[in-house]
């Protein structure tokens, strides 16, 4: 019987009946005088022992973004656990879990049901046994505190002296969750777990690992995007003290282009292997290689904006509404205007790195990575592996942001361990890691549209044209991307609309980033909209109000439908919390953008001030949240701002560039960040309802770019349509 | 290699290594101290920061053999159990997102204190613009700074 409870799917333990059962694993043998405690494990997600400890598993990996406080606190919620005396422990990677990836906001959305399920088919096993012992009916039985107690007569037992008892009854096959109004964890600021060891320096990060044996490793890849290597030369490298190996990484040749989906691996490099990171640095400068670039395309990125320019007439219609070309002819006014934004990295404080040890055909991975999944599977196809021969473990990540979609770093850490024999740490420099970065993709895009004698919108048409995150990763080869997609805003408010989709093949390495297309579609529709109301010589709030309607359900596309109240509801709010309706002196101005995403309704205005030379101080931003029930306050309003700051930043000053096929930033010194002087305080406000939580990590940083472009409006009458504002701010 | 005996949160060690080698790495890859943090290797973002002769500096540019006249504190050493005054306001305000800055901002931020323990929000900002947060911790570092120099003050 012991283990078989592990191999099964959770899912299915979710939802059909299974015993629980004792388990010896002692979390306290380091203590020996003390009576050790038993473990009893009730499921792959939840523990309790004799002492009345509550262990739960922390199933995603934590990025930053609070999901190892929240996830086990939905499940201690429906437990009844008390929340001093429970252990938050990570988990590894293990298919048991289900779905552990970290991206596209979705942590909350798919696991609140599964999280509230599997804490209260432990609390009702646990109510069983207590009405057996008790000898009281279930109905007036309930958990609070880790106790099972009778609220007329004020008895109680706690967890521990029922544990024995609940692991020999079989968990239900139905659940009933608590009521919304009995939460005590749920919708309270629960500070993060591993918060003294954060300010203490005592949490290990995938960069911190050390192993017996271990070897330390860097890596040189080709600057230019798609280039191989002719040949090199490493004596002066190898005199380096305590250089080990050279190796050459030919990962053309090794993994193909893609090993598995996310986990591309294609650029060639030369490794060096060392007995500390600082001999790896060192040495890695003195390389002299001969790159061979004959498959680059060479690009510039003022090419290849050109490029894209020229694609706007050459389109795919991703969705077409009614016809746009009529609402042109009866309207009153034809207006268009056209955006671009660049490229961005990522540029996470950890950089990429990995530690693996890969010895006696056993693959044991320490990795930074939002994307265990592809890291197994790339492993999986890479080195024939079997899931068995492959364990992943999943430290807290000092940053993802989509860059830990992908698993590239992963597989040169395994190679090298291969080749090595020995377990190795790699670790990039941030050199490499803003050059070799799956970036944001840039792109131009035009937007039309036909205004009515009102002036409001009967015609909308929306073209995009860049190169593409989905083609990027499998090149020619792969699937045909797009950007622009027949869901984006405003898809189902206008009658006759248009989304059209302009490709462009490029080298430049695509992928995710924070709010993914919405960071840079949201800045062209929501700088736009602002234009129309200027144009009618309308208050921006006022003119997105009447461009929205009535509060009503507007079915976008299947069975999509978006709730105008919602946000409409975010919106009055901010307008309220900012001051918007009162005068700002000269030189100062508001700007506002307001979206839902991943689910979450998002209102924002941005206040600054400018001087004479137009150089942009932001005062203040205000937010006005709908994302449902607010599972852990504090960790939410982190992520709105997080999310606002990234969009800050990524305005003001996010720019990589490319020249001849390489990218041109490498550090902190050209690739920008806010500093804390220029950051301001943020004002979020949360609306409070009891719908299903839904996303944060991304819906706050897109209405942060056009409400900080509209503000400068609003300051200086000077239009951005052009990202980063800093390029405009030369004198 | 030349040997090099530095003194880290008031303890001799004595270690072997090239005399260029940042003190960084002789931190993490030598004495296992790895709250200190490699993220730009140019000084550029102070997550690798320390506190030498009362002064926070970049430890990924000082070379050991420059490191060899004071006592280094690094976040390790701050408190022996998370009491500094900087340590425990973070923690009662929540601040860390992925953490990864957080030694360099908890140093730096302290260094200050050590210095100014009533600072204005702009000597803050001074003080502080040499640590990057890529997550967007900066609001509630301020308010924690501001916290902790009223908890110097009483």
């Amino acid at each position: 019987m012991k283990n078989t409870l592990k191999r099964r799917n959770f899912i299915k333990l979710t939802v059909s009946a299974s015993g629980a059962l004792v388990i010896g694993v002692h979390l306290q043998s380091c203590m020996p005088k003390k009576k050790i405690p038993e473990v009893y494990e009730f499921s792959p997600l939840i523990k309790i022992d004799t002492d009345g400890w509550v262990s739960l598993i922390a199933k995603n990996p934590e990025i930053g973004q609070g999901i190892k406080t929240a996830l086990p606190m939905i499940l201690a919620e429906e437990l009844g656990a008390n929340w001093n005396k429970v252990k938050v422990v990570q988990a590894d990677y293990n298919k048991v879990y289900d779905e552990q990836w970290a991206g596209g906001s979705y942590a909350i959305i798919l696991n609140w049901d599964l999280m509230r399920t599997a804490g209260a088919m432990v609390r009702q096993v646990l109510v069983r046994a207590a009405s057996q012992k008790m000898n009281l009916p279930i109905e007036e039985l309930t958990a609070k505190n880790s106790n099972i107690v009778h609220v007329k007569s004020g008895d109680s037992l706690p967890f521990e002296k029922l544990i024995v008892e609940a692991s020999q009854i079989p968990l239900p096959e139905e659940v009933e969750f608590k009521s919304m109004d009995s939460f005590e964890i749920v919708g309270k600021s629960i500070p993060q777990v591993d918060l003294d060891k954060v300010v203490s320096g005592g949490v290990e990060y995938a960069i911190d690992v050390k192993l017996p044996e271990m070897v330390y490793a860097t890596v040189l890849k080709n600057p230019v995007f798609e280039g191989g290597i002719t040949s090199y030369e490493d004596n002066e490298a190898r005199l380096v003290n305590g250089v080990v190996d050279i190796i050459e990484l030919n990962n053309a040749a090794y993994g193909g282009r893609l090993i598995a989906p996310n986990s591309p691996n294609f650029v060639n490099g030369i490794a060096v292997i060392g007995k500390s990171t600082w001999a790896t640095f060192k040495a890695v400068k003195k390389l002299k290689v001969v790159w061979d670039n004959s498959s680059s395309r060479k690009e510039n990125t003022d090419e290849i904006f050109v490029r894209f320019h020229d694609q706007l007439s050459n389109t795919s219609i991703e969705r077409k509404d009614g016809d746009i070309k009529k609402a042109k002819r009866s309207a009153a006014l034809n207006y268009e205007a056209v955006y671009e934004v660049p490229f961005l990295a990522h540029a996470t404080m950890e950089p990429m790195n990995c530690t693996v040890d890969f010895r006696d055909d056993f693959c044991e991975v320490w990795a930074p990575t939002q994307n265990p999944e592809a890291l197994q599977e790339g492993l999986m196809k890479l080195f024939g592996l079997k899931p068995e021969q492959i364990k992943i473990h999943l430290p807290r990540i000092g940053g993802g942001f989509g860059r830990r979609y992908y698993v590239d770093y992963a597989m040169d850490a395994a190679i090298l361990s291969q080749k090595t024999g020995k377990p190795v740490k790699l670790t990039w420099t941030r050199e490499e890691d803003i050059r070799h970065d799956w970036y944001r993709p840039g792109s131009v895009q035009k937007i039309a549209a036909s205004l009515d004698k009102e002036g409001m919108v009967i015609g909308w048409q929306h073209i995009l044209a860049n190169a593409s995150r989905k083609t990027s990763l499998g090149r020619e080869g792969g699937p045909a991307g797009t950007e622009i997609d027949e869901y984006d805003f405003p898809a189902g408010f206008v009658p006759n609309l248009q989304f059209e989709y302009g490709h462009v093949l490029s080298d430049v390495p695509l992928g995710q980033w924070r709010a993914v297309a919405a960071s840079a579609n949201a800045f062209a529709v929501h700088c736009f909209l602002d234009e129309l109301a200027f144009i009618n010589k309308m208050d921006p709030i006022d003119y997105f109000l009447e461009f929205l309607g009535p509060k009503r359900m507007v079915p976008v596309v299947g069975d999509y439908e978006f709730d105008v109240e919602r946000l409409i509801t975010v919106v009055e709010k901010v307008r309220q919390n900012s001051n918007w309706d009162t005068a700002l002196p000269k030189g100062q101005g508001r700007g506002f953008a307001a979206r839902k995403g991943a689910g979450s309704f998002i209102a924002e205005v941005v206040t600054i001030d400018t001087d004479e030379n137009g150089k942009v101080k932001i005062l203040r931003v205000d937010a006005a949240v709908d994302c449902g029930i607010v599972v852990n306050p504090s960790g939410a309003k982190a992520q709105v701002e997080g999310g606002i700051l990234e969009g800050l930043c990524a305005a003001l000053y996010g720019e990589i560039t490319v020249k001849d096929g390489a990218t041109v930033q490498s550090n902190f010194h050209d690739y920008q960040w806010m500093r804390m002087g220029e950051m301001p305080e943020i004002n979020v406000e949360f609306i409070k309802n009891e719908l299903p939580p839904r996303g944060l990590g991304e819906p706050p940083l897109p209405p942060a770019i056009p409400a900080l472009a509209n503000a400068i409006y609003a300051a200086t009458g000077k239009r951005i349509r052009k990202l980063p504002i800093v390029n405009h701010l030369v004198d | 290699m030349p040997s090099y005996t530095i003194r880290v949160n008031n303890a001799e060690k004595t270690v072997s290594v090239d005399a260029d080698t940042p003190l960084l790495w002789v931190l993490r890859d030598e004495l296992g101290l790895t709250g200190t943090k490699y993220a730009c290797g140019k000084g550029l973002c102070g997550s690798c920061t320390v506190q030498y002769k009362g002064n926070a500096i970049r430890s990924c540019t000082l070379p050991i053999s420059s490191a060899l006249e004071a006592n280094i504190t690094t976040i390790e050493g701050l408190s022996p159990d998370q009491n500094h005054p900087v340590q425990q306001a973070w923690m009662e305000l929540d601040v860390p997102q992925c953490g990864y800055c957080q030694s360099g901002q908890l140093i730096s931020a302290a260094t200050l204190l050590s210095k100014n323990n009533n600072p204005t929000e702009d000597e803050i900002n001074a003080a502080m613009s040499g640590n990057i947060c890529r997550c967007g911790t900066y609001t509630r570092i301020r308010k924690a700074i501001q916290l902790a120099s009223s908890k110097l003050d009483k």
